[in-house]
């Protein structure tokens, strides 16, 4: 009980100097000035932190996307590369080293490399891209 | 012998409402100044800095007059002012990411009385605010508006959007852990 008390008492207190030495007329002048300024500063409540994050995260995850499609296009005419970066070529099997050179010996086409489609690509070129994809 | 001049009955918070809603800045200017205080102290409870409560004060009654078309009178205008205070301090908070405490000497500053029992007091409200922060939101609104407000649970459940009984609960947790704290 007497701790309750105690609670009370200083629940009744709590905040009371701060609000006294609160100048109310400059309050009031300054939440009128603001509200006249007005709709600018509403139109700009959208944009905060949180709204901010979901935008850049949106940014990023489009952007990572189109960069990813664009090197996945760009290296499907050549995607007969048979070791996936970062690979030794010493692992190779002698029949994926031969695979290899050919690929190296064949002219490389600039004219709309960008363009070609995966369709054009066989069986074991396009087993190659899904290493190269997966490795 | 002359007669005295009728006393004005005072205007309600409704009719200032809608006469700011009117165009009728007087009405606004009114409001700050019949609820800034407890608003204040509110804000200071829950545990507001004295250097940023004009700020926060402000904060509030722009954000309040701004969305005044969402007040349905489920409250007390003052009540509802109150839980968008509550909201405007946690985003604050939130930017500032930092400690939360109305330093001693700011207690201090107060000339009146012993200087010794002010001290004293101070601590107490100091170490009381402390536990404040450190109750979940919800406890240390209900136990605000309760204990320093004196608001009924039926009027803090329809500002906090939650049951009378829940309110009651969420008052209770908050008076047990403050009470452990500060024995």
């Amino acid at each position: 009980m007497k701790d309750e008390v105690r609670l009370q008492e200083l629940a009744d207190r709590l905040g009371t100097a701060a609000a006294e030495r609160l100048d109310l007329e400059r309050t009031a002048r300054a939440v009128v000035e603001r509200l006249r300024a007005g709709p600018r500063a509403e139109s700009w409540t959208w944009l905060q932190p949180a709204w901010l994050r979901i935008a850049a995260a949106a940014i990023l995850v489009i952007g990572g996307g189109l960069v990813t499609r664009a090197v996945v296009w760009h290296r499907a005419p050549g995607s007969a590369v048979v070791a996936p970066v970062g690979e030794d070529v010493t692992d190779l099997t002698t029949e994926q080293l031969r695979e290899a050179l050919t690929v190296l010996d064949q002219p490389i086409s600039v004219e709309g490399a960008g363009d070609a489609g995966v369709e054009g690509l066989t069986a074991e070129e396009l087993r190659a891209l899904l290493q190269t994809l997966e490795g | 012998m002359p007669q005295a001049e009728p006393v004005a009955a005072p205007v309600s918070d409704a009719a200032l409402i809608a006469a700011w809603q009117g165009g009728d800045e007087q009405a606004a200017a009114e409001l700050v100044r019949r609820h800034a205080r407890v608003l204040a102290r509110f804000l200071s409870g829950a545990g507001a800095l004295e250097a940023d409560l004009d700020d926060l004060v402000q904060d509030t009654f722009i954000r309040a007059f701004r969305s005044v078309g969402k007040f349905r009178g489920q409250c007390q205008f003052r009540t509802w002012l109150l839980t968008i205070g509550g909201n405007v301090l946690k985003d604050a908070a939130r930017r500032a990411k930092r400690a939360k405490l109305v330093p001693l000497e700011h207690e201090l500053q107060a000339t009146d009385g012993d200087p010794h029992e002010r001290a004293v007091a101070g601590e107490a409200e100091g170490r009381m605010q402390e536990c404040l922060r450190r109750l979940p939101r919800l406890q240390r609104e209900v136990f605000l508006l309760r204990a320093q407000q004196g608001l009924e649970y039926q009027e803090i459940a329809a500002a906090l959007g939650t049951t009378p009984g829940a309110a009651r609960v969420h008052y209770h947790h908050a008076v047990k852990r403050l009470k452990e704290h500060l024995r």
